[in-house]
């Protein structure tokens, strides 16, 4: 049970610490820093976008973005219940883009206050961007009757909308381990 | 004269005959005759031989250290009639500079073997070979090679219409018909240095061409490129055709790698060449190829392979070499993807402390299922180092550090469909896998040149099943039969077994620059990887390389996924993934992203800009992928799409985890779906799939500095500053807060990949928690997405 909770604290730690005490994590000395000629690990540009001008659907229900009549977005539905109803997330759309989203592995063998030494595994490090542009992101939360807008009987309640634009800080890294019994 | 003197005439023109009835086999190229060195030629006063040749032979030996190798049923002569002859015309002149001339024309001509066996190893043969032509050329001899007055030159062309060369096995032939080739070979030397024969060629040029590439499963046809029992044409691969102007140096020296055999140690430029490979019309080209490679220390023998089997072995003490592919164009336009360049090098190492080296055991039998004649290949190879570069619109990335390694058997069979003691078999040339252990790795990727730091970016190619490294066992065939989709092309049908795998979905240098160490990653082990296709079809099309899947189903059970080292990191349990897709297809096409607003909304520049983003022209070259994967509903356990999560197993008395003893999570029928019953079947229609679009391009892009200080090299910058490069700077580049205009042209390459991914509906029918006790709940009745539509940019970097 300790050692449970040592794994949960330390993970927490990880992904709330803020990313210039993890990179004094990883300084290195000059006479390390003479022999690598690089230290693998990807660092991503670019954005992703959903449903920028509608999806592949073209029906009753589905359109493209410039049709008012239609929804434009992608659609998500699942359910819980046997014959239930389903919980959907409608309309989902927007576009993120960062510069600086950075992907490895490493090992934590230091740091965080003697915890890392203790810790001493390898991860896989979700490096965050410090900024992400959100572009009209938007989805709605709803309960429907059917899987598809388009099956007979069709009734949907849609509960609320979220709507995100701006810049978004996103600092630290997110770090991922295996915890447990595999 | 003396004795010796008056004999070398007879040699000479002894030496020659031998020449011409062999030329075809050892020299790759030839030339027709100009008006000019014909007169030349009928102007001498000379012998002419007319000879119409019918030769069998049932068995020729070679013994090497009293182990021998049978050639059986040799013939020459009529390729037309099997008992016919080939007609022969030899005119032999002494020029005025005393060198003889043969000037010849052979037509109708086959050269075959029925059989070739091993000692030792009753009841297996490697099957029959055959080759066709009729020759018209010459071939000049002269007293004094390139070392002095002992050796001879050599000056030969030809050109050979009608060709055919055959691989028969168990009454299934592949063949290439419809050959031509012209060939032009002059100052070749001939010399006796020290032990060794040395055989200088300065400059052979030619060009040549398959008309077809066919398959016949009819006992009775031999040879002909038209059914006999039909009367139709025998199926064909396609057409190829190349060019050629090379250099080469051979020396040829006694000794095999144990006692008697051979040695050949070989230095080849290609100055320039091509090939193609036409489709029904449709060409893949690699154009502009230059390079060269230099062979040392091959050694033949017939020696047995590392389990003593009989074997002709060939075995090889290294190999280098580089080729630059100026253009690679596929499709109906002749566009290209660009530019690719190797180098390799093949020598003994040691992998996971075990040592390789590059061998082939050649051995008769191939599957012993598919009859007793068959090529099996007991091989080992041993890549030490390989830079595999791909450059397009002048920007170049470098897949870095490529090495492999293997040990085991490939058997080579001409088959045709049928199940033979329980063996399934199809039309075409099947390429068995046995008990290959190998593997791969690469060290990283270098974007820019040589010297640019390694990095990351094969992650983004997961998608076409791209591991940066991959360990395995691997067991079963592919078998390629002749016709495509349409008219000529491939097709492919596929049994193929995984065992004890390792791949790296992420992996971290093997080698930084202080020497090997244990490669790090996120990795998929205790990998067993059961895959099948059906009816896979490959065609050059109008618009690239299109392959198509009838069917495939495959299980791929991943024992643990690791995160850190390969065999000790720590697992995040057991993951099995079924595919089980129809319909399923890819195209390569050439051409990359084009015109992308990176990071940003819009189709234009100002619109771009606008949103926040960069507006990136990258170029006409690059490589796009278009998969379309077609998920079916289940039908049965073996053939669906699902994904289970084991996690909390029990271990066995190794410490093991042993998997089906743990918790599952199982997301059950996972398929797709065009969203209802548009045609009326009373199933819903699946045609859509799931649609991604993948463009491969190298580009500049954007990298932002993510905290202030000094970076993992040393370059001091402000959080948010800009990383430009500067071949002035001591690092290669430097942070700069608000770049100017210029600034931002240097902005670093990356390895760009802009994907996108769409699909009308895609279904998950049930989710599962399974416990190995109280059995399966269901937590979830039902997932539906719909009308998804997914772009994503992205640009990979070093990480500064």
């Amino acid at each position: 049970m300790i050692a449970m909770l040592h794994r949960t604290s330390l993970a927490l730690i990880v992904l709330l610490l803020p990313l210039p005490t993890l990179a004094e994590l990883s300084r290195l000395g000059d006479e390390a820093l003479s022999g690598i000629s690089g230290q693998g690990g990807i660092y991503l540009s670019g954005d992703i976008s959903i449903n920028e001008l509608g999806g592949p659907v073209e029906n009753s229900y589905f359109g493209r973005c410039d049709d008012a009549d239609k929804k434009c977005g992608a659609r998500f539905a699942y359910r819980l219940k046997e014959n239930g109803g389903w919980m959907v997330l409608d309309d989902i759309r927007g576009n993120f883009a960062f510069e600086g989203l950075t992907l490895r592995v490493r090992k934590v063998d230091s740091g965080f206050g003697g915890d890392g030494e203790l810790f001493n595994r390898d991860v896989l490090e979700l490096g965050l961007p410090n900024t992400v542009r959100f572009n009209d992101v938007q989805f709605k939360i709803s309960a429907s009757s059917t899987a598809r807008p388009t099956d007979p009987g069709f009734q949907q309640t849609d509960i609320f909308s979220v709507d995100m634009r701006g810049e978004v800080v996103m600092e630290g890294n997110l770090l991922v381990f295996p915890a447990g019994n595999p | 004269m003396s004795a010796s003197n008056r004999i070398k005439p007879v040699a000479l023109i002894a030496s020659g005959l031998v020449w011409v009835i062999i030329t075809p086999w050892v020299v790759a190229d030839m030339k027709s005759l100009d008006d000019s060195a014909l007169a030349n030629i009928s102007g001498q006063s000379g012998l002419t031989m007319e000879l119409e040749l019918g030769l069998t032979a049932d068995r020729l030996s070679y013994f090497d250290d009293g182990k021998g190798i049978h050639l059986e049923g040799f013939r020459v002569g009529s390729a037309i009639d099997s008992s016919g002859q080939a007609f022969h015309l030899v005119r032999v002149d002494i020029e005025e500079d005393a060198s003889l001339n043969l000037d010849y024309l052979v037509e109708d001509r086959r050269i075959e073997f029925g059989d070739i066996r091993l000692a030792g190893a009753p009841g297996v043969s490697m099957g029959g070979v055959f080759f066709d032509h009729s020759l018209a050329g010459y071939l000049n001899i002269s007293q004094g090679g390139s070392v002095g007055g002992g050796g001879y030159t050599f000056d030969s062309a030809y050109t050979m219409t009608g060709g055919r060369l055959g691989y028969r096995t168990n009454g299934n032939e592949v063949f290439l018909d419809d050959i031509t080739m012209n060939v032009e070979a002059l100052g070749i030397t001939l010399d006796v240095v020290g032990d060794t024969l040395a055989l200088n060629a300065p400059r052979i040029t030619g060009d040549w061409a398959v008309g077809a590439i066919r398959y016949s499963s009819n006992p009775l046809n031999h040879g002909v490129s038209v059914d006999s029992g039909t009367g139709q044409p025998l199926p064909s691969y396609g057409s190829l055709s190349g060019s050629y102007d090379l250099s080469s140096n051979t020396g040829i020296t006694a000794g095999g790698r144990s006692g008697e055999g051979l040695r050949i140690d070989n230095e080849t430029v290609i100055h320039s060449a091509s090939f193609l490979y036409k489709d029904d019309g449709k060409a893949l080209a690699l154009r502009d190829i230059t390079g060269a490679y230099r062979i040392n220390d091959l050694r033949l023998d017939v020696a047995p392979d590392w389990q003593n089997r009989p074997a002709l072995a060939l075995t090889l003490g290294s190999m280098d070499g580089q080729f630059n592919i100026g253009a690679i164009e596929m499709g109906g336009n002749g566009q290209s993807i660009g530019e690719v360049n190797v180098s390799f090098l093949l020598e003994d190492q040691v992998f996971n402390g075990r040592n390789y080296s590059n061998a082939i055991y050649l051995q008769g039998g191939g599957h012993p299922d598919a009859g007793p004649q068959g090529l099996r290949l007991a091989t080992k190879w041993s890549l030490r180092l390989a830079d595999f570069s791909y450059t397009e619109d002048g920007n170049r990335v470098i897949f870095s550090g490529l090495q492999s390694w293997g040990q085991g058997d490939v058997t080579v069979n001409v088959t045709r469909d049928g199940v033979i003691n329980g063996t399934e078999f199809f039309d075409g040339l099947r390429i068995g896998f046995e008990n290959i252990r190998a593997g791969y790795r690469i060290n990283g990727l270098r974007v820019g040149s040589e010297d640019a730091p390694l990095q990351g970016g094969t992650e983004l190619l997961l998608a076409l099943g791209f591991y940066p490294a991959y360990e395995f066992e691997l067991d079963g065939h592919m078998t390629l039969g002749a016709g495509g989709a349409s008219g000529e092309g491939i097709t492919i049908n596929s049994d193929v077994r995984i065992r004890d795998g390792k791949a790296a979905i992420i992996a971290v240098p093997y080698d930084e620059g202080n020497g090997e160490v244990p490669q790090k990653g996120l990795w998929i082990t205790e990998l067993d990887y059961d895959s099948h296709v059906r009816d896979m079809t490959v065609d050059v099309t109008q618009e690239g390389l299109a392959i198509i899947k009838g069917e495939a189903w495959s299980t791929m059970d991943i024992g643990n996924l690791r995160v850190g080292d390969k065999e000790s990191g720590r697992s995040f349990g057991r993951f099995v993934v079924q595919k089980y897709e129809t319909g399923s297809s890819m195209t390569v096409v050439p051409g990359g992203a084009g015109d992308v607003c990176a990071g940003g909304m819009g189709d234009s520049p100002s619109a771009c800009a606008d949103s926040g983003g960069v507006w990136e022209t990258r170029g006409e070259e690059g490589l796009t992928v278009r998969l379309k994967q077609v998920f079916a509903k289940a039908a049965g356990e073996s053939r669906k799409n699902a994904l289970t999560w084991e996690t909390n197993r029990q271990t066995n008395g190794v410490g093991e985890a042993m998997n089906g003893t743990g918790t599952h999570l199982v997301l059950n029928d996972i398929h797709t779906s065009d969203g209802g019953d548009f045609d009326g079947d009373g199933v819903d229609d699946n045609s859509f799939g799931v649609r991604t679009d993948l463009s491969v391009d190298v580009y500049q892009t954007r990298v932002v500095k993510k905290a202030g200080g000094p970076d993992a090299m040393g370059v001091v910058g402000n959080r948010g500053d800009e990383k430009i490069m500067d071949g002035s700077s001591a690092a290669g580049y430097r942070y700069v807060a608000n770049p100017t205009l210029l600034e931002t042209e240097n902005r670093p390459l990356g390895f760009a990949v802009k994907a996108r991914s769409q699909f009308k509906e895609l279904s998950i029918n049930n989710i599962d928690l399974v416990h190995p006790v109280g059995g399966a709940q269901t937590a979830v009745y039902g997932v539906k997405m719909q009308n998804f539509d997914i772009k994503a940019n992205l640009t990979a970097t070093p990480i500064p």
